[in-house]
């Protein structure tokens, strides 16, 4: 009998661990199967709303070649090891780089971090799942090559592959991340290799240029999905453009929502706005560099006296809209004109770029960075606004009109208001549809305070979803509720393929409420 | 200096290396090489603090307290003591960071190079910003 605690993997018997384990090591070598818990400590932080004790791996694999990754799934379904695929960890909010539940051996991904090809003439990569934005950005400034990536907020230490698997968004033309991704290859349950897209046939020199090859398009099956691992993706990456124009509006009252989306709309379906724009709340703008506690100390929702305070101290608005334009000099200014009417129509909106932007007080610098692909985690700052480490991103979708996001907005604050947490959001617009991102902040250091979140975010989920309001990704503690939100018919089906794909169920199971 | 470059991997395409055709002046990238590269083995101390620490950590940034004041050396145990439990635990909004992404010898001569001081001139950012 076993005189410690030890986690096992859930239906695994401790001599077949074992076995497992010796298996592992032989494909990977000792080094890089990592079973102690002081080198396990780092896939335990969490921070959302869940218990520490649901979130504790068995073990850890380093792998560095898609033959290990196939020897160790040709193991995995031997003894009926259950793993957690991650690449760099870095989704923080979403399950960072825990496993989704106790027990499970975490597939760590980062070790792959080849940057395998960049084209400068067709602006396309292939990468391994482990390559940092950063990697690939110093990369791309040693080499000169005039090319502009995409990253999301956590950027410098998150990577592309893993982001875009999760469907992640940023902040340039290039925003929808799986938009711009091109071939992949799968390392299937089965210990098998695909190549998607074009990546079938020999030597092919379309796999990071045709996105569809042939038949079937199956790359979605591998995001937000646990049918396959991914080794290896292509995607496409922006060419520097020859100018470069951030910009800023601001609107002074809540209900202005409305108006920015209807003028907004028109101006993303038609591209003259071509990046992913952001709409950005007062208390996202001041939260990413102005501390709570500065404006108001009470454990309820900030007032809205104190919101009022925020705005005219810091020079930020109710919303702030952070756009850019791109191109030559000449279609700067065509497209300059058509922005200042467009918002300058009303009344309302204060329109600015420049040293005029730069002198605000909200984050014109940063947010300028991010709309052209520049490393910057300004954005993590945020976590010092309310402190104690807590942090879920709720993001419904909703459409780009401006009544559903007056709604939204307003639904979101009264259950968040409800619970004592506070509003701090922002819209990411794409083209016709809107990211409505809300990280809902929370001292996760107090007990009472982490039980109110979880019970805040749970009822976020029903109430949007009875308005019609699905999300487009959740953190790990939630994806069994937010997949029924989904309906039972698209479930049968994801639960169909998983068993076909992956009978033993191996494979980060639960991933987005996916079991066998 | 960042990256080492490595010798392509069998079954990778070859990089292509072809200079660009001018089609005018719009959006095109400078003609330009590339080949398979990835993370050295082990980064000196500045490096990983550039790539990681600096974007929160930096006196610019303040997203996170400022690490590279040196210690007083008798302290320089206890404080190394303090940055490894932070780095692989985490702390509040400090993420965790495994020993896939610093490893125990970067995270080792990291540590030495803020608590001495070595880091405290440490450029905030790559990059051309």
């Amino acid at each position: 009998m076993s005189t410690t605690q030890r986690i096992l993997p859930k239906g695994v018997s401790e001599a077949d661990f074992d076995a497992a384990l010796a298996r592992f090591r032989e494909i990977l070598g000792a080094d890089s199967v990592l079973t102690e818990s002081d080198q396990l400590a780092p896939y335990t932080k969490i921070m959302m709303a869940g218990d520490d004790a649901d979130y504790i791996p068995s073990a850890a694999l380093l792998p560095t070649t898609t033959e290990q990754v196939q020897g160790i799934v040709r193991t995995c379904n031997e003894y009926k090891v259950p793993i957690w695929t991650i690449s760099t960890g870095k989704n923080l909010g979403y399950g960072s780089a825990a496993p989704g539940e106790t027990g499970q051996v975490m597939l760590d991904m980062h070790r792959m971090n080849r940057i395998l090809d960049v084209d400068a003439e067709v602006c396309t990569a292939l990468l391994e799942p482990g390559v940092t934005y950063q990697q690939l950005y110093d990369y791309i400034k040693e080499h000169d090559l005039k090319l502009w990536l995409d990253p999301p907020a956590p950027s410098a230490i998150a990577g592309p592959v893993g982001n875009t698997l999760d469907r992640g968004v940023g902040y340039t033309p290039y925003g929808e991340h799986f938009m711009f991704q091109c071939g992949m290859e799968v390392v299937l349950a089965n210990g098998e290799v695909v190549r998607t897209g074009m990546g079938g046939i020999e030597n092919s020199s379309s796999w990071q240029v045709f996105k569809w090859g042939y038949g079937p398009y199956i790359d979605g099956l591998f995001t937000q999905s646990n049918f396959g691992i991914v080794t290896k993706m292509g995607l496409w990456l922006m060419p520097e453009p020859p100018a470069y124009r951030p910009f800023l509006i601001q609107y002074q009252d809540p209900e202005d929502i409305e108006e920015i989306v209807d003028v907004l709309r028109p101006l993303r379906i038609a591209q003259i706005i071509p990046n992913a724009v952001v709409i950005v709340h007062t208390l996202w703008d001041a939260g990413t560099h102005v501390v709570r506690k500065e404006y108001y100390d009470g454990s309820d929702s900030i007032p809205r006296e104190a919101i009022e305070r925020i705005k005219a101290d810091e020079g930020i608005g109710e919303w702030n809209v952070y756009a850019a334009l791109y191109g030559t000099p000449e279609q700067i200014e065509v497209n300059w004109k058509i922005v200042e009417q467009a918002f300058g129509a009303s009344g309302k909106a204060k329109i600015m770029y420049g040293e005029e932007a730069e002198k605000r007080g909200g984050g014109f610098e940063y947010r300028s960075a991010l709309m052209k692909g520049d490393m910057n985690l300004q954005e993590f700052g945020l976590y010092n606004w309310r402190g104690g480490g807590g942090s879920m991103w709720f993001a419904p979708v909703s459409q780009a009109k401006g009544s559903e996001t007056r709604d939204q907005t307003e639904l979101a604050q009264q259950i968040l208001g409800k619970y004592g947490f506070d509003y701090v959001a922002e819209y990411i617009v794409g083209w016709r549809d809107m990211h409505h991102v809300i990280d809902l902040l929370y001292n996760r250091q107090d007990p009472e305070e982490t039980q109110r979140a979880h019970d805040c975010f749970a009822e976020l989920i029903d109430e949007f979803a009875k308005r019609g309001y699905g999300l487009y990704r959740t953190n790990t503690e939630f994806m069994e509720q937010v997949a029924g939100t989904f309906g039972e018919p698209l479930r049968e089906v994801h639960r169909t393929l998983k068993n076909a794909l992956d009978p033993n169920g191996i494979l980060s199971p639960g991933k987005s409420g996916i079991r066998q | 200096m960042h990256n080492t470059t490595r010798v392509p991997c069998r079954h990778l395409p070859s990089l292509r290396l072809k200079p660009l055709a001018l089609l005018g002046a719009l959006l095109l990238p400078a003609a330009a090489s590339a080949a398979p590269d990835s993370a050295p083995d082990v980064r000196d101390p500045a490096e990983v603090y550039r790539q990681v620490c600096a974007h929160c950590h930096a006196p610019d940034k303040a997203v996170g307290p400022e690490i590279t004041i040196a210690f007083p050396e008798a302290a320089w145990e206890a404080r190394g003591n303090y940055i490894r439990m932070t780095v692989r635990n985490g702390r509040a909004a400090m993420p965790a960071f495994r020993a896939a992404k610093i490893s125990d010898p970067e995270l080792e001569a990291l540590i030495q190079a803020l608590v001495s001081g070595e880091l405290d001139d440490a450029p905030a950012q790559g990059g051309e910003e």
